[in-house]
């Protein structure tokens, strides 16, 4: 075959990803995932030969019982001769990434006495909880056909919803479990509230006078950390406390670990919980109701939904308002669960929110895993930095190749569904078997061998057996 | 006997569980127009991909002139001297018509740095001035009509040297006058000896403008026969392998109260341009009221202002005795108007869903699918598998994709959806549109049915045989208005012409004026002018 030219090659290759099924999606998330550990597992040795240490990392060496045998392997050091040494393992590095955050062994590679590790799990479930709401709210706009980047400013200001409207009403309920009972749920609610307020803000725009709500999310984000961080510096600010922050909120009105092993940590299993319930609430919205299939229609085809009687400036809305409600959702827990007050400078929990929706395929269900995926790695890195000596930005580098190598086979997808290529006219989308290329690099015209099985749309039974679509009825 | 100029011998190409095309043999000699004729899906565009290097035949040989190549891809078969012209046409919208038409072999100076702009200018003027297509070089493609690029696209393909032109179905996009012009262009690239091969699925088409045609069923060639000894039953028996009954027959209308009303009715598009001025119509149950025109007089814009997709200006929208013209699209829906949209993967489908949460399109706030918003997704696909099994949607199969349909099938789906509803006023636009014959008939006797059992229906075509044979009164549209409603069976097509270009013959076979005021005065009974309707057919 003949070179062809590379744009309609890369048009194939978004079209076959667009025709992938949810199986082939989930192996090609695995692959990727591995060649991102094998990439991120030769930056390593580069680094670490770049580094100077005296000696070069050491594989080996261990005894193993196994029953009645005692195997050693033998002990292989990483260096080059003349060069320099290996003084990164990477085998440590994606323990530590990936195992550390769960498990805590007895040192060098023993397969044996390993622990729960209590405070990096704690760590990984505090990380997961928070990408759980972002997750969601960054996949309800999405699925609506709205990218919501604001979910950053919705979490900041429902954070400090939680953080006033808890502090101001805290003196009028009874302190302990009661007081812990109905002052949790106004906090939440507060955060809710606000954060689907000004989630409903972009979604106006969009709907009423047609502005772009990338742009104006992305801007009423800086909004957002301005406004809050002048509220409260002007108005709220704690006394003698070192940066823009609001006082404490009382000890019953914080959302606390219930878990014994957790004590120590900020991560509550009510959290968890309460982000699983929005998960399967989410994923019922979506999928059982009609308000779901309304909103599903809109984010894939705006004219069809219209066709269907979706209104479509309401639809705008009203998914702004929910994904902004997620958002704000997520500042609420963090303020309750995590800082006990509101303090300028949130993490990036909103944007790491794009990141998880578009891993999961914008699917709540997925952002489950995706949350996981990143709040482990974030407990990972933080260990990698405890236990290797190794620089934090080259933890960065590794996480973020795990998330660019995954999420990028479903970035292009998603671009692709967008864009229509792809192969939409071929019966039943097998068109991966034969000649993909051509097939997706002429999308557009090959509408006839596209339309094979047309043939016996006439009605005509006794035509069907003998049709060369005849594989095709018995589907 | 000469060697033909394109010679295709026992053509295979097999796609993953089709064989799209099954030993297809194709001649066609110098300075012909051959039509390549089937219905959707027999397999024309593929080998005509095949012949254009796009697709690499299984089995076959392919021969120009006598001598036998082998194509590997498109460059090669231009090379050759074949050029294709494809349904969606491959145009850079803001480059002139000049810089389109030499786009890949520009002219160049500055040691081949530059494109010699003055030289393509050139280059296709004479082009142009040498086969009578007549365009305006300078013109920026965006800017001139869909038949002046289709013209831009011949001369590309003549400008790359092409002797033989294979255009797929070229009168899709065109204007009745527009089409004339093509033909027009077919007899003067014949008559300076290029040969032309064109698809198509229409069998006026292939008659008119061809000088033999062959026939694709299943993709086999089933016949090749000469334009001038055949007959329209012929091919169309060839087409679909049985005998097609191309005339509609139909019982006098049984006509009763109005119960889609449309009155004054001013609507404006996007753009601010008013596409509907003042249109009055009435509809009664049981009978159909076509709405003709060259499209792009206002019909769409009509339609999605009686289906509640568009607001409109002035005027009111009547639906069974009821003003609808504030009601939302849902609230029209819930009213039972049916609405088979005219583009049905862009309304009417949702191309990435599976058929069953495409069969719950327009019914999803309806309590027999959504009791208490809950989604009763078994309930809907039982009702899908009901539509699939009586509107004979093939596949069968629930759980297809809906982009995964051919165009016919996806039709069938849409009409065997709406009428499900079991709706009191239908509006159909363009129904059969891009569907091939034997789907064309069914369409057709389904909305006689709906006629038959009382329901209102207004059909809108661009298809003059298809609103003349069902319609009972036909408005012809011009401009956004109503010119005449005149009585489809007594009018001739030369009268229907002339009203679509605006112009109204004095003696012409007007149909009984109904309106909406008729139906609002006698909503308790029956209305006289049904009878005096009936009377006078």
């Amino acid at each position: 075959m003949s070179a062809r030219p590379l744009r309609d090659r890369a048009l194939a290759w978004v079209g076959r990803l667009v025709d992938a099924s949810a199986r082939e999606r989930i192996l090609i998330s695995v692959t990727a995932l591995f060649a991102s550990l094998l990439v991120g597992g030769g930056l390593v040795l580069v680094a670490g030969l770049m580094t100077t240490c005296s000696a070069g990392f050491v594989l080996g060496g261990d005894e193993y019982v196994l029953g009645p045998l005692v195997v050693t392997l033998p002990a292989v050091e990483f260096a080059l001769a003349g060069v320099g040494n290996f003084c990164y393992n990477p085998l440590d590095v994606y323990y530590h990434l990936f195992v550390a955050p769960f498990l805590s062994c007895g040192g060098g590679g023993a397969l044996l006495g390993c622990e729960v590790a209590w405070f990096n799990f704690a760590l990984m479930l505090k990380e997961t909880t928070l990408l759980l709401f972002t997750g969601l709210s960054v996949a309800v706009a999405f699925r609506a056909g709205l990218f919501n980047i604001g979910t950053q400013g919705q979490m900041v200001l429902g954070a400090l919803a939680t953080a006033l409207v808890v502090l101001a009403v805290a003196p009028l309920f009874p302190g302990g479990l009661l007081g812990a009972a109905l002052l949790v749920p106004v906090g939440l609610l507060a955060g809710t509230v606000a954060g689907g307020l000004y989630g409903a803000l972009p979604g106006a725009l969009k709907a009423y006078s047609d502005a772009n709500e990338v742009i104006t999310t992305i801007m009423l984000n800086f909004v957002a950390s301005g406004v809050a961080f002048y509220l409260v510096n002007n108005f709220f600010q704690a006394e003698g406390a070192g940066s823009v922050a609001t006082r404490n909120l009382p000890g019953h009105a914080q959302i606390r670990p219930v878990l014994p092993p957790f004590a120590d940590s900020t991560f509550s299993l009510v959290a968890l919980l309460l982000g699983l319930a929005l998960v399967a609430g989410v994923y019922y919205l979506l999928f059982h109701t009609a308000f779901g299939y309304d909103l599903r229609t809109s984010g894939l085809q705006p004219a069809a939904a219209a066709y269907g009687g979706v209104d479509a400036e309401r639809m705008i809305v009203t998914s702004m308002t929910i994904s902004g409600a997620l958002g704000g959702l997520a500042g609420a827990v963090y303020v309750m669960m995590v800082l006990g007050r509101w303090r300028t400078g949130l993490p990036a929990l909103g944007f790491d929110g794009i990141t998880v929706s578009i891993l999961a395929g914008n699917n709540p269900l997925g952002v489950v895993l995706a949350a996981a995926l990143f709040g482990t790695m974030k407990s990972g890195s933080i260990s990698i930095s405890f236990a290797l000596g190794i620089p934090r930005q080259l933890v960065g580098v590794l996480r973020g190749l795990v998330i660019l190598f995954v999420a990028m086979p479903e970035f292009f997808r998603m671009l692709g569904v967008r864009y229509d290529v792809g192969e939409p006219e071929h019966p039943g989308g097998d068109a991966g078997g034969g000649e993909p290329t051509e097939q997706a690099s002429e999308g557009a015209t090959a509408t006839d061998g596209g339309r094979i099985d047309d043939g016996r749309s006439a009605g005509d039974p006794a035509r069907a057996p003998d049709g060369p679509g005849g594989d095709r009825d018995g589907r | 006997m000469p060697e033909p100029a394109v010679r295709l011998d026992g053509i295979t190409k097999r796609f993953p569980g089709v064989v799209a095309n099954d030993q297809v043999d194709l001649h066609v000699a110098e300075g012909e127009v051959h039509a390549l004729l089937g219905e959707n899906g027999a397999g024309k565009t593929t080998l005509m991909n095949v012949l254009y290097g796009l697709y690499e035949p299984d089995e076959g040989t392919i021969a120009l002139d006598g001598r036998a190549r082998a194509f590997d891809s498109p460059r090669d078969a231009i090379d050759a001297g074949v050029g294709m012209i494809h349904q969606h046409f491959m145009l850079v919208d803001p480059m002139t018509v000049a810089e389109n038409i030499v786009l890949g072999n520009e002219p160049r100076k500055w040691l081949g740095l530059t494109v010699d702009g003055a030289a393509s200018r050139e280059a296709v003027v004479d082009l142009s001035e040498r086969y009578g297509l007549h365009v305006d070089p300078d013109a920026a493609v965006e800017d001139v009509s869909v038949g002046v690029q289709q013209r831009v696209e011949i001369l590309k393909a003549l400008y790359r040297g092409a002797d033989v032109l294979v255009l797929d179905e070229p009168t899709a996009v065109l204007t009745p006058q527009e089409v004339e012009d093509l033909y027009g262009i077919f007899d003067e690239l014949t008559s300076q000896g290029k040969t032309i091969i064109f698809i198509t699925h229409k069998l006026g088409e292939a008659m008119h403008a061809a000088d033999r045609i062959t026939v694709l069923r299943d993709g086999r060639n089933v016949g090749t026969v000469d334009a001038a000894d055949t007959t329209r039953e012929e091919l169309a028996e060839l087409m679909v392998g049985r005998e097609v009954i191309l005339e509609v027959e139909k019982e006098p209308p049984d006509t009763g109260p109005v119960d889609l009303a449309v009155e004054g009715l001013r609507v404006t598009d996007e753009r601010g341009i008013e596409q509907v001025r003042g249109v009055d119509l009435a509809v009664r149950r049981g009978e159909i009221v076509g709405i003709a025109g060259v499209d792009g007089n206002g019909q769409a814009e009509l339609v999605e202002a009686i289906t509640g997709l568009a607001t409109p200006d002035a005027g009111t929208v009547t639906v069974g005795g009821r003003d609808a013209t504030d009601l939302s699209r849902r609230a029209r829906n819930e009213l039972g108007m049916a609405y088979i949209p005219e583009d049905r993967q862009k309304r009417g489908l949702v191309m990435d869903y599976d058929l069953v949460e495409n069969g719950l399109l327009g019914s999803q706030h309806d309590d027999a699918f959504a009791p208490g918003g809950r989604v009763d997704w078994a309930r809907t696909r039982e009702h899908v598998e009901g539509v699939l099994d009586d509107f004979d949607v093939r596949p069968r199969d629930p759980d297809a994709e809906a982009r995964s349909l051919s165009g016919g099938n996806q039709q069938k789906f849409v009409v065997g959806r709406e009428l499900a509803r079991d709706p009191s006023v239908v509006v159909a636009s363009h129904p059969t549109r891009g569907v091939d014959v034997g789907s064309i008939e069914f369409i057709h006797d389904e909305l006689l049915a709906l006629r038959a059992a009382g329901k209102a229906v207004l059909l809108v075509s661009s298809k003059l045989d298809e609103v003349q044979q069902l319609s009972d009164r036909l408005a012809v549209v011009y401009e956004g208005d109503i010119v005449a409603t005149v009585d489809p069976s007594s009018v001739t097509e030369e009268e229907l012409g002339l009203l679509m270009a605006g112009e109204v013959p004095d003696d012409i076979a007007r149909a009984d004026p109904v309106t909406g005021r008729d139906g609002d005065d006698t909503e308790g009974g029956p209305v006289d002018a049904g009878v005096t309707a009936e009377g006078d057919r």
